[in-house]
């Protein structure tokens, strides 16, 4: 997978964190490569891209994390990952998607993009056939959010 | 009480959530995240505004359009919504009320749709992600005009 892909939202990522955790510390892991299945570390947000380039895109934490950054977005202490805390981690796929969009979109890649969709669950992985996934994971101080990236050129 | 005159200027300002009249200004959200949904109903009624009703998608937020009309000052309208998105309940709104007052609320990546809602008839838009001061400025602009 061309890295030209994945850099878009890893920058949005980094942005779009550092604005809705309150100019918190926001720092970018090591990227790594895998072409095998993923584990899932328990809540994970998916966008699916279809048009000259395709895949999809994980936004991928686990239940403390998503309730701790739910939480600091809503500005109040959230007990359970409910209707109102799955709709802020959505929201939070929203807005990193779209602004890593735009910056596609400049570099002259057309194609759309599926609302979001939440997945919770223990011991879930992913596998993408004949598509490696990029994974980059972004430190916060409320846990780590992997951005786990996989897309391809249309044949 | 004496505090009272010790700290005025602060809290003398009026919050813009109010008419000239003292009432406060009626909002409808029309949205179908909760979370964004909430965030905007949280800023608004922090500065006075009534939020009157939330419609979680466009074609819910016409219908509360048309029923809560004449009684109702401004809609907060997201874009990308199921059965209804904001452009087209945009135009029914406008078509059932050319002088209806609504701002979009949209992902930054849809400077076209923005554009095509300015050119029919939004008054303003805002785009996410939401910062009160953002908000309440454009809303504050829109009611003031």
């Amino acid at each position: 997978m061309r890295v030209e892909y994945i850099n878009p939202f890893v920058e949005a990522a980094f942005n779009v964190l550092k604005e809705v955790l309150v100019n918190s510390d926001v720092r970018r892991g090591e990227l790594y490569l895998k072409s095998a299945s993923t584990p899932v570390l328990g809540v994970a947000a998916i966008v699916g891209l279809a048009g000259d380039v395709e895949g999809r895109v994980l936004f991928d934490m686990n239940r403390d994390t998503a309730l701790a950054v739910a939480s600091v977005m809503n500005g109040e202490q959230l007990a359970t990952l409910d209707d109102l805390a799955k709709a802020t981690i959505t929201e939070l796929a929203n807005m990193i998607t779209a602004q890593a969009v735009t910056k596609l979109h400049d570099l002259g890649f057309q194609f759309d993009l599926t609302p979001p969709a939440i997945f919770t669950g223990d011991n879930m992985e992913v596998s993408d056939q004949d598509v490696e996934a990029l994974i980059v994971p972004m430190e916060t101080p409320q846990g780590k959010i992997e951005i786990n990236v996989a897309i391809r050129e249309r044949a | 009480m004496k505090t009272k005159q010790d700290f005025p200027a602060i809290n003398e300002r009026k919050p813009d959530g109010f008419r000239p009249d003292g009432a406060a200004y009626r909002v409808l959200i029309v949205d179908d995240s909760v979370f964004v949904a909430k965030q905007l109903s949280q800023i608004l009624t922090s500065e006075g505004y009534d939020v009157v009703a939330t419609s979680g998608d466009g074609q819910a937020g016409l219908d509360a359009y048309k029923e809560l009309y004449p009684n109702l000052d401004l809609v907060t309208m997201d874009i990308t919504m199921p059965k209804m998105d904001g452009i087209t309940a945009l135009e029914k709104i406008i078509e059932f009320d050319k002088n209806a007052r609504v701002i979009m609320i949209s992902a930054l990546g849809k400077q076209d749709l923005v554009k095509k809602a300015l050119v029919m008839g939004a008054r303003n838009y805002i785009v996410k992600p939401l910062d009160r001061k953002k908000v309440l400025e454009r809303v504050a602009q829109v009611l003031l005009k």
